[in-house]
């Protein structure tokens, strides 16, 4: 009877349960579509990191990252692919030639990290064609192809045909160059990179490096993203001269964001929940306070202190729970809308989220796995928002309460 | 006679540290079972003080107060409201039901505290409706009943729980002349059938005349005790 009471209660004063309703209601629903929005974007970030910047894994010669020396190659790197290719749960695999070195036009120079590619792969192992935005793809018959990143060509002046100069050290040590030519700008949401990666074919990068057929990278893609650390592992076990590391290694400061991301949403919703909790309490306050009277002619008549703390407890968690289901159903239908169709932010500065490697348009996405965890923060808002009315309603002395 | 009230000199005293005041000064009360016992006095005389006193809703400054032989001056808060439950019944002037409930649930209320299971709540239930004449309105919340309708179902919830005795503050105070007469057949009813003990403060004369006992309170002290000859001719005591 206590829990009927309690759900009767607070549609005495309607008017006032439905305000803090729809508060919780529309607080819930700013919090999950920041959540949506937040995994979007950090969903968005991973898989460009994964599908068109380092992949899942990759494999080095153990020494090659330290300094990047050209010397430090795959030895036997066929062999190595095709024991890759064995493994159950991989997409694809591609191999990079890759050496730091200088770019040089007649106007100026820029560091840069040059790569040596086959094409076919690279265009899926990094969706470098669906980036190119000028230009063509690498063909064939012509020597001395180079692709350049848009903030790259715009910082040094380059177009497509431009001459270039790359200069860089060889496996001996010796300085290297080469001239190519602009072949295709390619625009990445990640302008840091496209300021920094050059795309070269590897036959001519490793006749440069005089590295014959060999290579510094292998990129490695699975299937399914919950394959990541078992593909490692059995990578490790075959390769243990190598070093094996996912995406979550290569890219530390994307996981690092992707987790402290996950952290502050929840510190989201519980600084949303905190503010909402003085409006709990003051409607739970105002009910205690009205219901005086009432509360100490139950006391009088037997009812225990657990009881009413247990009544004040139903009601706030009712009246907190009668909100959120509307909360979480308006934010479920905006982000599935956003996300079927996308939300564009390009008004917050197609530079600034470029330049953090982040698409302008974002598709969020309904927060499934905090599901719980906000649900859990609101059952306790709505416990320690009654804590102080409850306590209120315990110190009555029936002989008082009855008088008012 | 089996003694349900036994209050030995006691006193409630506000105001003690300034200008002390007693509400209740030095009482001695003794009740047997099955009395209908009305306790009288002018405005401020100690009377709702007094039935507080019994009923463990406020402690005394001095004396005990022996309910079945359990001094409940002794009890704590916790042990009082288990007490109140097992041993006393309300009824209060301004009937006090729980409007979110209806009156069925309102007198099932009390039996839910006392752990009754359904089924013994059920027939109770039923029993106490037609006591007071209100089977039809077993579903009504409060605010669709009438003043005395609405005391009635605060007398069957005081007997919900099979008290040793009811107290009742001024219980026809807020009731028309025939609510409280028809008010007052059933609690007369009630404790010359059932041997339910009463004792009700009130200024209403015609409360008065029904009782068989009248203890007079002016000014915290009990001025006169008396039986009341008329009534106890008609309904002798048992």
């Amino acid at each position: 009877m206590i829990f009927t009471m309690a759900w009767r209660n607070i549609w005495r004063n309607k008017m006032r349960s439905i305000v803090i309703m729809l508060s919780i209601a529309i607080g819930l629903f700013a919090g999950i579509a920041v959540l949506a929005l937040y995994k979007g974007m950090m969903d968005a970030r991973i898989r460009t990191a994964i599908d068109a910047e380092v992949g899942h894994v990759q494999l080095h010669d153990i020494n090659f990252k330290k300094d990047y020396e050209p010397k430090y190659f795959v030895t036997n790197g066929e062999h190595v692919l095709h024991e890759i290719s064995k493994i159950s749960g991989i997409k694809l695999t591609t191999s990079r030639s890759i050496t730091n070195g200088m770019l040089a036009t007649a106007t100026g120079s820029a560091g840069v990290q040059i790569n040596g590619v086959i094409a076919e792969q690279e265009y899926k192992a990094s969706q470098l064609k669906n980036k190119i935005i000028e230009g063509k793809l690498f063909d064939n018959t012509k020597k001395n192809q180079v692709m350049i990143g848009k903030k790259l060509a715009d910082k040094m002046k380059l177009k497509t045909g431009s001459k270039l100069v790359l200069t860089f050290t060889d496996t001996s040590g010796s300085i290297v160059s080469g001239a190519f030519r602009v072949v295709a700008i390619y625009q990445s949401v990640n302008a840091p990179l496209d300021e920094r990666n050059v795309y070269v074919t590897m036959k001519e990068m490793n006749t440069l490096l005089t590295i014959g057929q060999s290579f510094h990278e292998i990129v490695v893609l699975l299937n399914n993203d919950e394959d990541l650390q078992e593909v490692q592992q059995q990578l490790k076990q075959k390769f243990p001269s190598y070093k094996i590391e996912t995406w979550k290694e290569i890219s530390p400061e994307t996981d690092l964001l992707v987790k402290t991301t996950d952290q502050f949403s929840y510190i989201l919703i519980s600084i949303i929940m905190f503010a909402l909790a003085f409006g709990i309490i003051n409607t739970m306050l105002m009910a205690v306070l009205e219901r005086t009277r009432e509360i100490g002619m139950m006391i009088a008549l037997g009812t225990t202190k657990v009881k009413i703390f247990l009544l004040v407890l139903l009601e706030t968690i009712l009246l907190t729970l009668a909100g959120t289901p509307v909360g979480i159903l308006i934010g479920w239908l905006v982000s599935n809308y956003f996300n079927k169709h996308g939300l564009d932010l390009s008004g917050m500065g197609k530079e600034m989220m470029s330049s953090f490697g982040y698409s302008t348009i974002i598709y969020p996405e309904f927060p499934t796995d905090k599901f719980f965890g906000v649900i859990l923060i609101v059952f306790i808002t709505s416990i320690i928002s009654c804590l102080f009315p409850a306590i209120k309603a315990l110190r009555l002395l029936p002989v008082e309460a009855l008088r008012r | 006679m089996k003694t349900v009230i036994d209050a030995h000199n006691i006193s409630k005293v506000y105001n003690r540290k300034t200008i002390p005041v007693y509400a209740v000064n030095n009482v001695h009360l003794h009740l047997e079972r099955g009395e209908f016992t009305a306790l009288v006095g002018p405005s401020g005389s100690g009377k709702t003080t007094l039935l507080n006193l019994i009923g463990g809703l406020d402690k005394p400054d001095e004396g005990n107060i022996f309910i079945n032989g359990v001094d409940i001056t002794n009890l704590s808060s916790n042990e009082l409201i288990n007490f109140r439950l097992r041993n006393i019944g309300f009824v209060f002037q301004s009937f006090n039901l729980i409007p979110v409930l209806t009156a069925k649930e309102n007198v099932e209320f009390i039996m839910q505290l006392q752990k009754m299971n359904k089924r013994d709540r059920g027939e109770r239930v039923d029993k106490l409706f037609k006591e007071i004449g209100l089977e039809d309105k077993l579903n009504e919340r409060p605010s669709k009943l009438s003043g005395g309708q609405q005391q009635r179902v605060a007398v069957a919830r005081a007997l919900a729980s099979k008290p040793q005795f009811v107290l009742a503050d001024e219980p026809t105070a807020n009731l028309d002349s025939i609510a409280a007469s028809n008010l007052l057949d059933i609690m007369v009813r009630l404790n010359k059938e059932e041997n339910i003990t009463f004792l009700f403060s009130t200024h209403d004369q015609r409360v008065i005349d029904r009782a068989r006992r009248v203890i007079t309170l002016v000014d915290g002290k009990i001025i006169s005790d008396s039986a009341n000859v008329a009534t106890n001719t008609m309904h002798p005591t048992n």
